[in-house]
């Protein structure tokens, strides 16, 4: 019992060392990596409300995570301090979430997944033709932003520990709403729609409600992405961003917070780890290696590796 | 032919109900009142409608025609869950459970209309909140135990037995503090001591002040626990009365056995 | 000028009908959308390329030869499809709606990175099926390219609806759509049927992936995920399930697409968020598409 409690604090304080101890070890690559690896745990932890709790599937999630990076981007040129503009990101990206759900939620699954899909090449094809916004594919350049320059001149170090500290605060988050009343509504609807509704459940708003949170995780993780990078440009949100946040939820286990890191900890990770101790080559098969999970996990172990674990009772009274 | 009036005042009264499919009339013209604190059965042959006659009085199927008066209150084009909070729960002919959830957890979730924090008090953890979390866990052992599943509350629903699954999906409704609980075929699949104990389960509920409208197939259980009967053939109500009354008629021998058998 | 687009538009839409004929086909008998498809009409167009190099050798390079990498083709895209159905979906079948569907996408993946490591990252000329010359009709001029695509499409359609209409294993597939279970207890092996929708599906897949190939003369390892999203459009347009209603909304989406390319300003920018929209607008107005009809959920 003990041990558990203390696992996620010892996670938290061996990821915050990491980039200090990279630093002496002569891997400030890996500083980069792990940076993305955050991003993409932000984006799997606001997907798992989604696909993961009420298992409705979205193909086209990175269309919200380019929808923060651009809003941001915007803003930030427009003379927007960093912290709003990350606020507004988040604002926006749920209003847009909101009203799309708002259409197609009552979509079944599959028909959703189209949807999405086809929802997230709009959004991309519309960022690459509306020149006079977004400068097309020629992308958006943005101001730099350091908040953290105490603790290390490195903007790779500093955004690292901010993009964890959004990670740290999406996971308690996510916790919290897990269980509770709202929570337990989630996973019902996933579970049986129909036993969920004849339950006392609004079963259209729940579904809403997860679909739209979703989005405020993937606006501040599209935000933290525009100002570390500095830069936006379409080609950073094609249709295997997608897929590979869904890779990351598939595998790790749906409906598993432990699991989503873990998943976004080893499909984000184990790319560039193996592109930088084998060869170059390694990072082309990376989506070959998203498909053989999604089928592998599919078949072989559908609760993922890391399966969400129902939380006990005392029963003895 | 219609019996005396029961004990108790009019809970449920349904007036001239239909509901068709295209030129299928799977349901049409019930009329019938049920009397609080009774338990009802509804039998009669398989396609009769009485499945799709629950499902329009729990808002699955809107209905074609008819009201259908609970306590006053028109129930017909409420959505679902809003007749859940108005005191209307129920289970269903294969079981739906939350397979993946603990039993606890399953009859947790039949709380949702009796309680209300959304997202400020989880997020906060407030005090409304962990009060409010821990009266949800401490309603939901009770109704445990009252079905008799209290030691396997942390166990995940798919893995109870049949039996079990059964009362879970009874507690589960239960926690919803319905006035009308309604069961699709509670013995189904079930042996003679797991139906006997089923029934010994639903006198305890009409104990607690619930009343009971059930389908039910096995004619002894019928016999042995209903207060009245109806019976449904080919999406119209044919007969009510006492169980007694109502075997000895004999338009529900025509419809159970065919002409030839009636005579 | 606008006989012109209107061929461009029929030649388009014909390819799209082939395509969407896959989708509504397995659609029809698993309702489940088989998210591989738009990969075996990759497949059937880079089979064609390879055996465009092996076939002159054997059969010449006469209409023999064409018709024969055409078949052939066909028959290997159709066997990938049956080997996907059986390895991927067949486990899965009775699982859930979303363990399938995951299943779908993650061979998707596969099967296009498989020849984008394995085969080329770039796209590739696709050889001249037929030497290529210009026919005038009624003042515009019409390749003989255009001609054998629509003709070839034509006749594959004529083809399927001669097999499922006249034929007794097209009734038993006919059958299984209606009612899976149903058609098991007539004595019909399903999985037999879902087999031969497979192919049958996948063998019109990698036709249209051929006549793709020759209409746009290169390929690419990803060439399928735009013709299999708008052919998908296309198929749930007419009406899922419904074998015309794949080839009306293939024609329909074909028209479309190159008239607002050529009408609206930017409409070339534009054409494929024009399909998308038109996609997501068709899904949330008429699910059940211009031929299908309605289905209710049982509880």
């Amino acid at each position: 019992m003990l041990r558990w409690r203390w696992t996620p604090w010892t996670a938290l304080a061996l990821a915050a060392a990491f980039p200090f101890l990279a630093a002496t070890l002569d891997a400030q690559y890996l500083v980069r990596v792990g940076g993305v690896i955050g991003l993409f745990m932000i984006l799997g932890l606001g997907l798992n409300f989604t696909l993961g709790y009420v298992g409705l599937f979205d193909l086209g999630f990175i269309a919200f995570y380019a929808i923060g990076a651009y809003t941001t981007a915007i803003a930030m040129r427009a003379g927007v301090p960093a912290l709003l503009a990350l606020g507004l990101a988040m604002v926006v990206t749920l209003a847009v979430r909101a009203l799309l759900g708002l259409t197609i939620l009552r979509l079944r699954g599959d028909y959703l997944a189209v949807v999405t899909m086809g929802f997230g090449e709009i959004a991309r094809l519309t960022i690459n033709n509306l020149d006079a916004f977004t400068n097309g594919p020629k992308g958006l350049q943005l101001a730099p932003w350091r908040p953290l320059n105490f603790l290390s001149d490195d903007p790779n170090i500093q955004y690292y520990l901010l993009i964890l500290l959004a990670v740290a605060a999406g996971v308690v988050a996510a916790k919290r709403l897990e269980n509770s009343r709202v929570g337990r509504a989630w996973v019902a609807i996933r579970e049986d729609e129909i036993a969920a509704r004849l339950s006392g459940i609004p079963v259209r708003h729940y579904k809403l409600l997860a679909f739209t949170i979703s989005a405020a995780y993937a606006g501040l993780a599209g935000g933290l992405f525009a100002q570390w990078e500095q830069f936006v440009t379409p080609e950073s949100f094609v249709f295997w961003e997608s897929i590979l946040v869904v890779s990351i939820v598939v595998l790790g286990g749906m409906g598993s917070i432990a699991g989503v890191l873990l998943g976004a900890l080893v499909l984000v990770g184990f790319p560039p780890l193996m592109q930088w101790k084998l060869s170059a080559d390694w990072i082309n098969y990376r989506y070959l290696f998203f498909g053989l999970i999604l089928v592998l996990v599919t078949l072989f172990r559908p609760q993922g590796i890391l399966p969400s674990s129902r939380r006990e009772a005392e029963l003895t009274s | 032919m219609t019996t005396k009036a029961p004990h108790g005042r009019v809970l449920l009264e349904v007036k001239d109900l239909a509901q068709h499919f295209g030129g299928l009339k799977a349901v049409d013209q019930v009329n019938l009142s049920i009397h609080e604190g009774e338990i009802v059965s509804v039998i009669g042959p398989n396609g009769a409608g009485k499945t799709t006659f629950f499902n329009v009085l729990t808002g699955v199927y809107p209905g074609t025609r008819g009201e259908i008066l609970f306590n006053g209150r028109e129930l017909r084009g409420m959505a679902s869950h809003d007749i859940v909070a108005a005191g209307v729960a129920r289970t269903f002919q294969n079981i739906r459970l939350f397979a993946h959830m603990t039993a606890l957890e399953n009859v947790m979730v039949g709380r949702h209309t009796r309680t209300a924090q959304f997202l400020l008090g989880p997020l906060l953890r407030s005090a409304a909140f962990r009060n409010e979390e821990k009266a949800i866990e401490t309603a939901a052992k009770e109704h445990l135990e009252f079905v008799g599943l209290k030691a396997l509350g942390n166990e995940l629903a798919k893995n109870l037995p049949y039996g079990a699954q059964r009362k879970l999906e009874i507690a589960r409704a239960l926690a919803s503090e319905p006035k009308l609980l309604i069961l699709d075929e509670p013995t189904a699949g079930m042996n003679s001591t797991e139906s006997q104990d089923l029934v010994a389960l639903v006198r305890k509920v009409r104990e607690r002040g619930v009343t009971v409208l059930l389908i039910e197939h096995q004619m002894r259980v019928v016999m042995d626990i209903s207060d009245r009967v109806f019976v449904f053939d080919y999406g119209v109500k044919i007969a009510e009365g006492k169980p007694k009354e109502v075997v000895a008629n004999a338009r529900v021998i025509e419809a159970y056995l065919g002409k030839e058998g009636a005579q | 000028m606008l006989i012109q687009q209107l061929v461009n538009a029929l030649t388009l839409g014909a390819i799209y009908s082939l395509i969407a004929l896959g989708y509504t086909l397995v659609y029809g008998i698993l309702a489940m959308i088989n998210f591989a498809h738009s990969e075996v009409l990759m497949l059937g167009a880079f089979m064609a390329l390879g055996l465009a190099a092996l076939l002159p050798a054997i059969f010449g390079t006469g209409v023999v030869g064409l018709v024969g990498m055409f078949i052939l083709s066909m028959a290997g895209a159709g066997v990938i499809n049956v080997l996907v159905e059986r390895f991927a979906y067949r486990p899965l079948r009775h699982i859930s709606r979303l363990a399938p569907l995951i299943s779908a996408i993650g061979v998707s993946i596969i099967l296009q990175n498989g020849v984008f490591l394995w085969i080329s990252t770039q796209s590739l000329r696709f050889p001249e099926p037929v030497a290529i010359g210009q026919v005038p009709v009624f003042g515009a001029t019409i390749s003989t390219l255009q001609i054998t695509i629509l003709a070839a499409a034509l006749i594959l359609m004529g083809l399927l609806h001669f097999f499922v209409e006249r034929t007794k294993l097209g009734k038993a597939m006919r059958a299984c759509s209606d009612d899976i279970q149903t058609a098991g207890l007539m004595g019909i092996n399903p999985d037999y049927i879902i087999a031969l929708t497979f192919f049958i599906g996948g063998a019109l897949g990698g036709a249209a992936g051929v006549l793709y190939g020759m209409n746009y003369g290169s390929i690419k390892y990803n060439l399928g995920f735009l013709p299999g999203a708008k052919a998908f459009t296309a198929a749930v347009l007419g009406g899922i399930g419904n074998i015309r209603g794949a080839v009306l909304g293939g024609f329909i989406l074909g028209i479309l697409e190159v008239l607002a390319s050529g009408y609206i300003p930017n409409g070339a920018q534009w054409r494929d968020v024009i399909a998308f929209t038109v996609l997501i607008i068709v899904l949330l107005v008429r699910p059940s598409g211009l031929l299908g009809e309605k289905i209710a959920e049982k509880v």
